[in-house]
């Protein structure tokens, strides 16, 4: 479905991605791990065309969607929860998600999505009239993900849902994404929080400072690499070279 | 001294005053840029109506909507030609921008009209007087207010019903996150320079309709005050915008009155002294909007 | 080491500043020699702009604030210095209000001028203080307002400016040698000023405020040091503008002349010195061009009305041209070096005002 092929991207002169390449196949859900820096946001900023890229190729669905602005890749499928959630603050709850429609316009399926969102999410209900900065950090999460879910993606990309909630809003966000993979959603997830993303996925790739350093299933990354080195910067020196 | 009339004349005055913040506001809630071109979408609308008006037999209100609708196709032309291709450079280069575009729209019409001051026809009820009481009170500043509330009414619906207007406040708070839903960022700016430039229009009428005539400098002095009220009722929401505006009028009104005859010819630089011991004590203005401007040190 | 190595090694360390020194001076002298008195009048006049733009330049480029004020330190260094120099007989014929004891005041050009920036200092000083605080659309809402508070007080102030009216009988102090000296020296300080410690903290504080700050540079204080000697430059720069032009009003220190000091100090690159000295130079020979085919066109009568605002129109137009083109200016962030080709591969020191969201 998706296919990312060498990679580059770059900030002003400090490249931060180094021919990347990855692939997520229809019905998948698929991981990308590694530490602060190691590029799994600047990858998706480039999937969804809010970073240009210097070089390489992305492919959807056989079209090739790199340099594409990020309201034709949403309109072509892709959908993007934000690190940090992003919501609009000052829009209510339900404008947020009128928002999220953007791409499919038609009343009648934003009436069933809604209610979808609603059976989903049914905090979201109630809090349909706040302003969605009032929310907490869990309910911002569940509606940034509603959010992204009111343009019927083809793949959902997450990054770092679990990022400041507390473990139990972690664990049912984990749940939900592993519901929303079960109901046939194709996920691309990004997160720090290695063994628990591992424990829902059917493959993962591992990035660290730009480049791709593993991938495989859970199992085969779990054997081959030691993901606390990972993290903490084990013995294994090659692992260590955290970026600033 | 505080009667009917000044009552009247004060809300007319904030009135005028809101819907010029709001305009400048618009563009500035999405692009961070402060349009200094905004004065001469006014200075259009007015030559607009000097022009048509030459022709007795167009009846006013036609004279008066083309006016506006050319202040917003000026608006938009602006932004499609000028401030897109430098709108993702630096901020610096976008306001000297707006800088240049101001100075090259009126050294147009210096050249093609005339650097002196021209008349513009106007209906007769914008000279007329009512009396209420012991109260006289200008037609015109009735019709002010009244336009007034129907634009607010009208863009409050757009801003909270529309997935456009939806949209627009929401770029205004995370721009790129608006695009990730799928809004073109073309879409929104656009229609930011469009309304914008319908309320200059609207503003234009009101603001010709009180010397009855138009010189190309006449949209310095509605930028500044634009610019003023924006900010001290808070550049982040049109709200505040608004509230500013209507701020504005009553010190303006207030300080017309206090000032001795002597000090009046200082009575811009005391409001502007105001505004600055203000925004000293309070930057983000009267209406707290999304964020605010940080203070350093 | 030897002499040659010397000079050679200072050369090559210092070579921006004697690229754009040799042509200043080399092009001074041989007009100085064989100009016409037109040409002699645009170089002097090109000479005082560089002074107040390389002002500009100190404060703005170097902080990345929009300095609004500016023109206004120009003005308050024009009536000061023009107060301070002429004779009590000529003041009171063509200042009929002002104080006495104004009046009685007389000084040489020179110091007239110097104490004229002096006033400029003084005033950015206290108005700066509290001002330097405020970042972002404030700062510049706020700086704003001042320059319309000190035009205000300017055309009102019948006492000291004679009101809207023009102010005139300075003495025609300025010519190409002085105006030039003066040129030399504002390059000379304006460069110091850009690689000392002081424009180094302040150019960090421009790219990131508060990574600046946490390194322990105090923001507001860089600021202010900036703010305050660039409006003493620019008060000098006025001075020895209106001991150049004899005579003028208000209307001299307002938004038209900030668009054209902005026009030169962007069009070049604000960033940089060698960006303000090009664009100056760009923007003095491409009005001079224009007035003169402007007025040609009056003169001949090919057209039945005066073409009244070309000058502004076209420069309007290609100041759009230059930013769609180059954003951060023709020369950009980056000083010219010799050699000229052998750039530095680093990246772009440019303007550091805060960057729309890519859109």
């Amino acid at each position: 479905m998706l296919t990312v092929q060498n990679l580059y991207a770059s900030y002003g002169a400090i490249t931060a991605l180094h021919g990347v390449s990855l692939e997520v196949a229809e019905g998948e859900i698929v991981a990308l791990l590694g530490i602060n820096g190691a590029g799994k946001s600047t990858t998706l900023k480039s999937i969804t065309g809010v970073l240009r890229p210097v070089r390489g190729s992305i492919t959807f669905l056989g079209e090739e969607i790199a340099n594409k602005s990020p309201e034709s890749t949403v309109k072509k499928g892709i959908s993007l929860v934000p690190e940090g959630r992003d919501i609009f603050g000052s829009l209510t709850v339900e404008e947020n998600l009128r928002l999220g429609a953007f791409a499919n316009r038609d009343r009648a399926r934003y009436k069933t999505d809604l209610d979808e969102m609603f059976q989903l999410f049914p905090i979201l209900k109630e809090r349909f009239h706040q302003a969605g900065g009032l929310l907490s950090g869990g309910e911002q999460q569940m509606l940034a993900i509603a959010r992204a879910l009111m343009s019927r993606p083809k793949l959902l990309m997450l990054d770092e849902p679990s990022l400041g909630l507390s473990p139990t809003m972690t664990d049912q966000i984990f749940e939900l994404i592993s519901g929303l993979h079960e109901r046939g959603t194709t996920i691309l997830l990004v997160e720090q929080n290695a063994e628990r993303a591992l424990e829902i996925v059917d493959r993962a790739y591992l990035l660290t400072t730009g480049s791709l350093e593993f991938s495989g299933t859970p199992d085969e990354l779990r054997r081959k690499v030691d993901i606390a080195s990972v993290y903490f910067g084990g013995e294994d020196d090659d692992h260590c070279e955290v970026q600033l | 001294m505080i009667d009917l009339e000044f009552i009247i004349n004060t809300v007319s005055l904030g009135s005028l005053y809101a819907l010029l913040s709001l305009g400048l506001v618009f563009v500035y809630g999405i692009l961070k840029l402060v349009n200094f071109a905004y004065g001469e979408y006014i200075m259009v609308a007015g030559y607009a109506m000097h022009v048509i008006g030459q022709n007795r037999g167009i009846p006013w209100y036609v004279t008066m909507a083309i006016a506006v609708l050319l202040a917003a196709a000026v608006s938009y032309a602006t932004e499609l030609v000028a401030f897109r291709p430098v709108r993702t450079k630096s901020l610096t280069a976008l306001i000297v921008t707006s800088f240049a575009v101001s100075v090259f729209l009126q050294n147009v019409v210096l050249i093609t009209i005339s650097p002196r001051s021209r008349a513009v026809p106007l209906p007769a009820f914008f000279s007329q007087t009512l009396t209420l009481g012991t109260a006289t009170i200008p037609v015109r500043n009735l019709v002010i207010i009244g336009t007034t509330i129907v634009l607010l009414i009208g863009l409050t619906f757009v801003m909270k019903k529309t997935v456009l207007g939806i949209a627009m406040r929401a770029a205004a708070d995370k721009f790129t996150t608006t695009r990730l839903m799928g809004v073109p960022a073309n879409l929104v700016i656009s229609a930011t320079f469009i309304i914008s430039g319908l309320l200059a229009g609207v503003v234009a009428i009101f603001w010709v309709g009180r010397s009855a005539s138009v010189d190309p400098l006449i949209g310095a002095a509605p930028l500044l005050i634009a610019f003023i009220a924006t900010v001290m009722g808070g550049m982040h929401s049109l709200v505040g915008a608004v509230i500013g505006g209507f701020v504005y009028g009553l010190l303006f009104n207030i300080l017309s009155i206090m000032l001795p005859a002597t000090m009046i010819s200082y009575r811009d630089a005391f409001m502007f002294m105001i505004v600055i011991l203000f925004l000293l004590f309070r930057p983000e203005g009267i209406w707290r909007g999304g964020y605010t401007e940080e203070r350093v040190g | 080491m030897r002499l040659p190595e010397k000079i050679s090694a200072l050369l090559k360390r210092r070579s921006t500043l004697f690229l754009l020194l040799v042509p200043l001076i080399a092009v001074g002298f041989v007009l100085q020699a064989v100009g016409t008195p037109l040409i002699l009048n645009i170089y002097t006049y090109f000479c005082v702009n560089l002074m107040i733009v390389l002002a500009l330049q100190m404060f703005m480029g170097n902080s990345g604030i929009l300095a609004w004020t500016h023109v206004a330190w120009v003005g308050i260094g024009a009536y000061a210095s023009g107060i301070l120099s002429m004779a009590p007989m000529v003041k009171s014929l063509g200042v009929p209000n002002m104080y006495p004891h104004l009046v009685e005041l007389q000084l040489p050009v020179v110091p007239a001028i110097l104490l004229g920036g002096v006033v400029a200092a003084i005033v950015a000083a206290i108005i700066g203080w509290p001002l330097m605080r405020l970042s972002n659309a404030v700062g510049v809402i706020t700086l704003f307002a001042t320059l319309i508070v000190v035009h205000v007080v300017m055309t009102q102030w019948d006492n000291v400016t004679n009101g809207p009216r023009t102010f005139f009988g300075l003495q025609e102090f300025t010519r190409l040698p002085q105006a030039l000296v003066g040129a030399i020296l504002v390059l000379l300080l304006a460069h110091w000023y850009r690689e000392s410690s002081l424009g180094l903290r302040l150019r960090a504080a421009r790219d990131d405020r508060f990574a600046a700050m946490a390194i322990g540079v105090s923001v507001v204080q860089v600021r202010y040091v900036a703010f305050v000697l660039s409006a003493l430059i620019a008060g000098i720069g006025g001075g020895v503008w209106a001991h150049f032009i004899t005579s003028f009003s208000p209307k001299a220190f307002y938004i038209t002349e900030t668009f054209l000091l902005l026009t030169m100090l962007v069009i070049g690159g604000q960033g940089s010195i060698s960006g303000a000295f090009t664009g100056t130079a760009l923007v003095t020979v491409a009005r001079e061009v224009l007035r003169q085919v402007e007025s040609g066109m009056n003169n001949s009568g090919m057209f039945s009305f005066e073409v009244y605002g070309l000058t502004e129109l076209v420069m309007a137009v290609l100041m759009v041209i230059v930013l769609i083109w180059r954003p951060s200016g023709i020369i950009g962030g980056q000083e010219i070096t010799w050699p000229l080709l052998k750039r530095k591969n680093r990246p772009d020191d440019g303007p550091g005002t805060d960057v729309v969201e890519p859109a």
